[in-house]
């Protein structure tokens, strides 16, 4: 469905904002577009809309090209751009209808179109209001329903739940779950939660560069093990020295909370090992110290994001 | 053609659906009522006429149209629709020719409303109806100078106030200025550098001498290219403006 090919955008000719993008996404997929604020997210959202031009490089979508055969691509994507403009002074109804016909919807199957989208983002109540007077949700289905009117194949969503409430928030996310039925979804956000409740893929783009890309599972798979965390009753010093003998010698071992006689460690190994919260705990026994609780730390996503993209935005001055 | 008149239908409708069209609607239709009783005049022994309205259209216009055009472009990047625009399965030819129309259609509108005019000065006493048709004409084709100018400078902001500044400016240095100086350059210029020709070169530079030309009655094809050509320098000069937003962003 989308070809990407080392695409690159400047705007000035100097800095890049894209520095050579490359990916494909197949149909029915449901594409999670993650990075900081001026990774190149919407960068890359607004050449695959044939809104941006970019400096070099290709983008296909369903086979035809951007730049060559802009008005084919634009016929077949939907796309409900970052801050959600709308014409502020049309009714609901009537800016629908202006959506589908300038998208080249047929008179004949207007109407159709129209209530097929009222009904899919539950806007009944408000068909005939102005804009203007939408609560921020509404606005905002009324900007997915634009984007959908002539069932497009791709869908292109850059934000779609900024500056929502959490209720308005869950819904959208529902609506966009639906979507991904029967359309492929693009939808850019940095809101990491979002891509979990509805991705099925997440690419991670920072500074103009993709930092990865695949499943939430595949991704946090890739990270470093996460921290042991173990309330141990006994004598600190022997703990501490005893943990890094079996742990490794390059671990890090440290007392982060003291509850009573308990003290609770936090032991970060310096490789993936299996199994070390089964060794902590015969250590412990061994030693005939007291043990109240072990766990690992659950790795998340967040950790992964901060993992590929914080290191690098420091080392560039960004953060 | 489908997709213009698509893109000409929302923006008649906006005008409808703000006040703008009512507010602008009844101010212009006043001033020229307002117009008409103090220049219209029946001193040619009997002769009605209503050459004072069609003389102030010039003025009129170079307030009033690039309050209707000042906002064509400008709304849509301030309020962001522009992005969605281009972004729609339609050229910015399709765009620019549907907000022109608009814009054509509107003025139309009530210029149809300024009949009232000349009905009511042909019960004076004998009115030239052929003149005033070509008359009419030739305020249309001067309309559409003023508002491919306004539109220009409305894509090239986002504050509706700006363009409209720029607009008058504009209007007002092509129409009047220009000509002027000229005027002030006879026997100036040595002969070797056209001399007093160039009187005539910036005084042709101006489209109130086609709108004088077409009005006394004196028109030419000359005439009409010159409006067309004077339109198509602006509508393309936007379109360059338009399709710098997809380089720049």
């Amino acid at each position: 469905m989308i070809k990407v090919d080392q695409l690159q955008k400047s705007y000035d000719g100097i800095a890049y904002a894209l520095k050579g993008v490359s990916f494909e996404v197949a149909k029915g997929e449901v594409i999670g577009f993650l990075g900081p604020n001026g990774a190149g997210k919407s960068t890359t959202m607004k050449i695959l809309t044939g809104f941006l031009l970019p400096t070099a490089g290709r983008a296909e979508i369903a086979g035809f090209d951007v730049q060559e055969q802009s008005l084919e691509v634009r016929r077949r994507i939907g796309y409900l751009p970052e801050l959600n403009p709308l014409y502020m002074e049309m009714r609901v109804d009537d800016y629908l209808r202006f959506a589908g016909q300038i998208r080249g919807v047929a008179a004949s199957g207007l109407k159709a179109s129209v209530d097929r989208v009222v009904e899919l983002c539950k806007l009944e109540k408000v068909t005939g209001k102005n804009i203007l007077e939408l609560s921020k949700g509404y606005k905002q289905r009324v900007g997915l329903a634009q984007a959908m009117v002539h069932r497009p194949d791709l869908l292109i969503l850059d934000e779609p739940t900024s500056g929502l409430d959490p209720n308005q928030v869950v819904e959208v996310r529902e609506l966009i779950k639906d979507l991904g039925r029967e359309h492929t979804v693009m939808l850019s956000t940095h809101i990491l939660q979002e891509v979990e409740a509805s991705c099925s893929r997440i690419m991670i783009i920072n500074l103009g560069e993709l930092v990865a890309d695949g499943t939430v599972a595949e991704l946090v798979g890739e990270l470093p093990a996460g921290d042991i965390r173990a309330r141990i009753q006994g004598p600190e010093a022997g703990v501490i020295a005893q943990v890094r003998e079996l742990v490794g010698e390059n671990c890090v071992v440290e007392v982060v909370e003291r509850e009573g006689d308990y003290l609770g460690y936090r032991v970060v190994p310096d490789s993936v090992a299996d199994g070390l919260e089964e060794g902590l705990a015969q250590l412990v026994v061994k030693n005939g110290w007291g043990l109240n609780a072990i766990w690992r730390e659950r790795r998340s996503l967040e950790d992964f994001f901060r993992h590929r993209t914080y290191k690098a935005q420091q080392e560039a001055g960004h953060a | 053609m489908r997709e213009t008149i698509v893109v000409m239908r929302r923006e008649l409708n906006s005008y409808f659906h703000t006040p703008i069209a009512y507010v602008f609607g009844i101010l212009f239709l006043l001033v020229v009522c307002g117009m008409g009783s103090l220049f219209g005049s029946l001193q040619h022994g009997g002769q009605a006429s209503v050459s004072g309205f069609f003389n102030s259209l010039p003025w009129l216009f170079l307030f009033f149209l690039p309050a209707l055009t000042m906002r064509l472009w400008a709304e849509e990047r301030r309020a962001g629709t522009l992005e969605l625009l281009l972004t729609f399965p339609v050229t910015i030819w399709q765009l620019i020719a549907g907000k022109f129309l608009a814009s054509m259609t509107f003025l139309a509108l009530l210029m149809l409303l300024t009949f009232g005019l000349p009905i009511t000065m042909s019960t004076f006493g004998d009115l030239d109806w052929y003149q005033v048709s070509v008359t009419y004409l030739a305020s249309m084709l001067m309309a559409a100078a003023y508002v491919s100018v306004g539109m220009f400078w409305s894509s090239m902001t986002r504050d509706q106030i700006i363009a409209f500044l720029l607009s008058v400016t504009t209007l007002a240095g092509l129409f009047w200025i220009v000509p002027w100086i000229g005027s002030k350059l006879i026997g100036v210029l040595p002969g070797w550098l056209g001399g007093d020709q160039i009187v005539l070169v910036l005084a042709s530079v101006s489209p109130k001498h086609y709108f004088d030309s077409i009005a006394y009655g004196v028109a030419d094809t000359g005439d009409l290219i010159y409006y067309v050509c004077f339109c198509a320098f602006f509508l393309y000069a936007n379109a360059l403006v338009l399709y710098g937003k997809r380089v720049k962003g």
